[in-house]
């Protein structure tokens, strides 16, 4: 037990050290950005004084070092200060948002799940019949169609066929939450299409490795049935690739949303990054940033401990 | 082959979607006494002093009112005051207030409240340091309520231009709260604002124009996009959406939309650097304009809604723009030919285009002129900025070779020209002639009309001759209104006004 | 590792094989045919003929502006291979070697190296991109530097383990008792080891990469008008989807087939490899 509080540890420090590296890598590109925040907020026809006033108002005449610290308390609170262009304070902001990226995002996730494990389940039992051969290449095609593609023919597709139109009609959850999936449902389901395909490939020859290894086989001469050695042995077993494979398909599936968003016009974390880009708005924007990094940070550290009380080997590395 | 291609991809499409049902969102009719529009901006300043982005200006002109109001064909009426007097030198005006107007927090409209809105505007209150929040009404010295109850503003300098920067927003006397709670005296009240999605405004029942406005209640709603906005509005989602281009707008459904149009007055520009080589030899600014084909131009960023322009000023500024001048720039390519040869550059040069990528029909004009400049041997890149690069980088520093860009305006002449001045933080063209600056220093202190309309006739004339930059269109503003609605007016300027709007009766 | 190599070929590899160099084929064609000729120049504008669907003159249809999309295809995938190909290289040189070393020296450098990757693949790696280009300005240089950088850390993960299990065999060992220099034995002994499994790696990277190009130049961010690029066409193309489906429709395949393609060579490769190694 005592190897595995240090691993737990070892992973925390881990975190806190790559949190910093992040929080530093941000805070740097953002302080480069060339253009006045001041400016855009006042736009073409302010005279310079009214842009020195506000420069002030802002603290952008401060030194860059200060500034720096300032932020870095701010964002580990929870607090990373008001919106320039909004005038609101970020973390509210991030809130709003946060319904779109999250919903489409776990949305992606269930159908990605409930697809790709029976489908793969039922291709590794009879490797190589029909079946498992169209699921593949199917699987191959749909791996290689970027998210806003299968949005877009999508969007063609529900317009031209079935008459709907399925694009910026947003219902917040609060409003009407059968409403609200609703909505998310189809750049969910052009997000999640090609990690399916992603993760079906991984299950499946997942499965077919454990299916040949030597305690299945015992377990089969013992006269269990296929789907009992299925669900007691082979799939907690190959738990382990899946919870890593799960992680990373869950920071695809994030990164993807962002873009997604645009195409459906869906008031999302995307939208608030593209417009704190063009706003200068640098508050807003670190924010964004540094919450998803840190979403995907968790992530990670929870798939690395999950792994490693699934597959105690994993300890030793 | 059009329609095999489309059959072939539902086939496909149908197989990849499986068995997963696509939900559609459907929208519940909407029958109560309210209109949505769509704009792509994002709105930020509702105070009627700092506000600068036009699509902020255009929400709050339905908020605030000011002593003088502008209609829909651009002429100015008084509001707020129900009269005005110009001192002969133009250098003193004299407002009569109207009576009886409330504002939204329940206070009475009077005097006062027009000294301390007009004060704050010049920057002439006690707690502020002498900047002036509007710049135009800066040459203001003193507001005074006079014996008998009227308002005396006085000028450093005479001014007879100045009569239109009087539609500034009066708010009650002492308040200071105008971003985050507006209080005005116009038709709606404002009622809320939730950033990236919408503004609220609900009706103002005690507003003094009687059985104004119709509508409960206005939303503003934010949509990424002209075309998220386009989507929204065939959704039903929204019931207004203005500056639409044309081919977007003729595909939506005649009828349940009707599409309303008008000049917007803006002035698209191919702005040239004038202190730039080779842009600095006035040879190549002709060359240049001689060489780009504006009906071309329109008919791909507008699909032809659009006014040609040879100047600095749209047709559409009546008497002060000279209709000499039309046409003095159609296209010619030997005589474009012929000047770049004349200037040294047979061979053409390179320049770069830097255009603001928010602004798709600024990027299209860009693309259509680097297609149109290759046949006189320049050969244009085009740098897309994000916006606020573009206002750092182009208009504040300056720091480029060529742009494109929509100069928008008031109906104020002034406002048009006046950037031309060489002193002037406006001109990022870099222009500087003598004589401009010379006739622009007259105009104001000019009281009489015609003689003015003559001296803004002999600046367009020379900003012509000059080339100073190459003027494209003034694009027609294009706005969808439901068939649910009636009573809309485009305004050719940056103003959505709701007051007017109703449901169509049955 | 070495047995690996084999040159039996199943016949599931030579399927993928054969499918992955058709559909690369197709763009790598396009590519090289543009390099020469292009039906009409991809940039020029013609407001007369706008928005025409496919016919004889234009069998892709044409744009917006009137320009033909059959030559506008063609010169794209200039930007998609050059991207990918560029973008994959920088990652590779510097996850090669950030990777080596850190394999080969562990201990601290190994952790300062994990660090900074690990911290770099936090972010999903389109938002890390789509920043970089955001604050540096939208141009194929910087989509390239960025893609670089983004994917630099997924090759310094594989070149650091093997070089780990590499480092163990007898005869680096021996070297490096007989006193070679560290760095030669990477150069000369470790690096050409870890080829088989860099190939597989580049592979993917080329596709992975070339999603996310496409998805930044669909937003804006990408390669810059008037020049064409799959992402850019896609998005320029939302607008007319209802009237003008084949501005979707031609772009989006050729993007397809160029991912499909690299996807099928990597799954043959890989298929290759474990098939030939067992027998």
């Amino acid at each position: 037990m005592k190897s595995k509080s240090g691993y737990i540890i070892g992973k925390i420090i881990e975190l806190i050290l790559t949190l910093l590296v992040v929080s530093l890598l941000v805070f740097i590109a953002f302080s480069v950005i060339p253009g006045d925040a001041a400016r855009v907020m006042l736009g073409p026809n302010a005279s310079d004084s009214q842009v020195e006033l506000l420069r002030a108002e802002l603290g952008l005449d401060k030194p860059l070092v200060s500034r720096y610290f300032s932020w870095l308390l701010g964002i580990f609170t929870f607090n990373p200060g008001v919106s320039y262009s909004y005038s609101i304070d970020v973390s509210e902001l991030i809130a709003q948002r946060l319904p779109v990226t999250l919903g489409t995002s776990a949305i992606a996730m269930i159908m990605v799940i409930i697809v790709s494990y029976p489908l793969a389940i039922l291709s590794a039992r009879k490797p190589g019949r029909l079946g498992d051969q169209i699921c593949s290449v199917i699987g191959h095609v749909l791996f290689a169609i970027p998210p806003y593609v299968a949005s877009l023919l999508l969007i063609l597709l529900a317009s031209s066929v079935f008459s709907l139109l399925t694009v910026g009609n947003y219902v917040k959850p609060s409003d009407d939450f059968f409403g609200y999936i609703g909505c998310l449902l189809l750049p969910s389901f052009a997000i999640a299409l090609p990690k399916i395909a992603m993760s079906f490939k991984f299950l499946r020859s997942s499965i077919i490795e454990q299916q040949s290894s030597d305690y299945v086989r015992t377990s089969k001469s013992h006269g269990l049935s296929d789907f009992k050695i299925l669900i007691r042995h082979v799939l907690p077993n190959s738990n382990v690739s899946s919870i890593t494979i799960i992680s990373i398909i869950m920071s695809d599936i994030l990164g993807g949303s962002l873009i997604v968003e645009q195409v459906f016009n869906l008031p999302g974390l995307g939208r608030l990054l593209l417009s704190a880009v063009q706003g200068r708005d640098f508050p807003l924007l670190s924010g964004i940033v540094f919450y998803i990094a840190f979403i995907t940070v968790i992530l990670y550290f929870i798939s690395d401990i999950a792994s490693s009380f699934a597959d105690p080997r994993i300890r030793l590395k | 082959m059009h329609q095999s291609v489309k059959k072939s991809l539902v086939f496909a499409s149908v197989l990849a979607l499986g068995t997963t049902a696509i939900a559609g969102c459907t929208k519940k009719a909407d029958v109560n006494n309210n209109a949505v529009v769509g704009i792509t901006q994002e709105p930020g300043i509702f105070d009627p002093h700092t506000v600068v982005a036009a699509g902020d200006e255009e929400i709050i002109f339905n908020v605030y009112e000011g002593l003088m109001k502008f209609d829909y064909e651009g002429n100015l009426n008084p509001c707020l005051a129900t009269d005005v007097e110009i001192s002969a030198d133009a250098s003193v005006y004299t407002f009569t207030i109207r009576e009886g107007v409330k504002f939204h927090d329940g206070s009475d409209f009077d005097a006062n409240d027009v000294v301390y809105s007009l004060k704050r505007a010049a920057g002439l209150l006690e707690t502020q340091d002498g900047t002036a929040l509007v710049s135009e009404l800066d040459s203001i010295t003193d507001v005074q309520v006079t014996s008998d109850g009227r308002v005396e503003v006085t000028l450093e300098a005479g001014n007879s231009e100045l009569l239109s920067f009087f539609t500034v927003g009066i708010i009650p006397e002492g308040y200071d709260n105008c971003q985050k709670a507006p209080v005005g005296t116009g038709p709606f009240k404002f009622e809320s604002y939730t950033p990236g999605q919408s503004v609220i405004l609900i009706k103002n029942d005690n507003y003094w124009q009687k059985g104004l406005p119709y509508l409960d209640k206005v939303t503003f709603k934010v949509c990424a996009d002209m075309d998220a906005g386009l989507t929204e509005l065939a959704n039903g989602s929204i019931d207004i959406f203005p500056y639409l281009s044309k081919d977007r707008a003729d595909q939506l459904d005649p009828a349940k939309y009707n599409i309303e149009s008008n000049g917007s007055n803006m002035v698209q520009i191919f702005a040239l650097n004038n202190a730039v080589e080779p842009l600095n030899d006035v040879r190549v600014r002709q060359a240049i304009n001689y060489a780009i084909n504006r009906k071309d131009i329109i008919s791909v960023t507008m699909d032809g809604a659009g006014v040609e322009l040879a100047t600095a000023m749209s047709p559409a500024m009546g008497s002060y723009y000279d209709t000499s001048l039309d046409g003095s720039f159609d296209q010619d390519i030997e005589k474009a030919k012929a000047l770049m040869a004349e200037a040294g550059y047979e061979n053409g040069f390179d320049i770069t285009c830097t255009v603001p990528s928010s602004y798709l029909i600024h990027v299209n004009t860009a693309v259509e002129l680097a297609s149109e400049l290759k046949a006189i041997g320049i050969n244009m890149e085009i740098k897309q900025v994000d916006w606020a690069t573009w206002l750092e980088s182009v208009y504040a520093g300056r720091q480029y070779e060529t742009t494109v860009i929509a100069l928008t305006s008031s109906y104020a002449p002034y406002d048009v020209v006046g950037r031309y001045a060489s002193t002037s933080d406006g001109n990022f063209i870099n222009y500087s002639n003598p004589e401009v600056d010379e006739l622009l220093k007259k105009i104001p202190l000019t009281a009489d009309e015609s003689e003015r309309t003559e001296l803004y006739h002999q600046v367009l004339a020379v900003l012509t001759e000059d080339a100073c930059s190459a003027y494209i269109q003034d694009p027609t503003t294009i706005t969808a209104v439901s068939t649910r609605l009636e009573g809309y007016h485009v305004y050719p300027m940056y103003v959505q006004d709701m007051s007017q709007v109703k449901l169509v009766e049955n | 590792m070495e047995q690996k190599k084999t040159k039996n070929r199943s016949p599931e590899a030579s399927i993928f094989y054969t499918a992955g160099l058709i559909f690369l084929g197709i763009v790598v064609a396009a590519f090289i045919i543009s390099l020469f000729w292009t039906p009409y120049s991809p940039d020029a504008t013609d407001a007369a003929s706008k928005l025409m669907a496919p016919c004889l003159e234009h069998p892709f249809g044409t744009d917006n502006f009137g320009r033909d999309v059959l030559s506008r295809v063609m010169s794209a995938s200039k930007y998609t291979l050059l991207i990918s190909g560029a973008g994959v290289g920088i990652a590779l040189i510097l996850g090669t070697i950030t990777g080596v070393l850190a394999g080969y020296y562990g201990g601290i450098i190994d952790r300062g190296i994990m660090l900074f990757g690990n911290s770099i693949m936090c972010f999903p790696g389109i938002l890390l991109a789509l920043v970089a280009v955001a604050v540096f300005g939208p141009s194929v240089g910087n989509v390239i530097w960025a893609l670089g950088l983004v994917f630099a850390p997924t090759f310094a993960r594989v070149c650091r383990v093997g070089t780990m299990e590499i480092k163990e065999l007898d005869y680096i060992t021996h070297a490096r008792i007989m006193g070679v220099k560290p760095l030669r034995i990477m150069a000369l002994h470790v690096f050409p080891n870890l080829t088989s499994q860099l190939l597989p790696a580049t592979v993917i990277g080329l596709a992975n990469m070339t999603l996310f190009e496409s998805g930044m130049s669909y937003l804006g961010l990408g390669v810059q008008p008037p020049d064409a690029s799959f992402g850019k066409m896609l998005s320029d193309a939302q607008a007319y989807i209802r009237v003008a489906p084949w501005l979707v429709i031609f772009p989006a395949l050729m993007l397809v087939f160029y991912i499909l393609g690299l996807y099928f060579i990597s799954e043959g490769l890989r298929v290759g490899l474990t098939k030939g190694g067992k027998r």
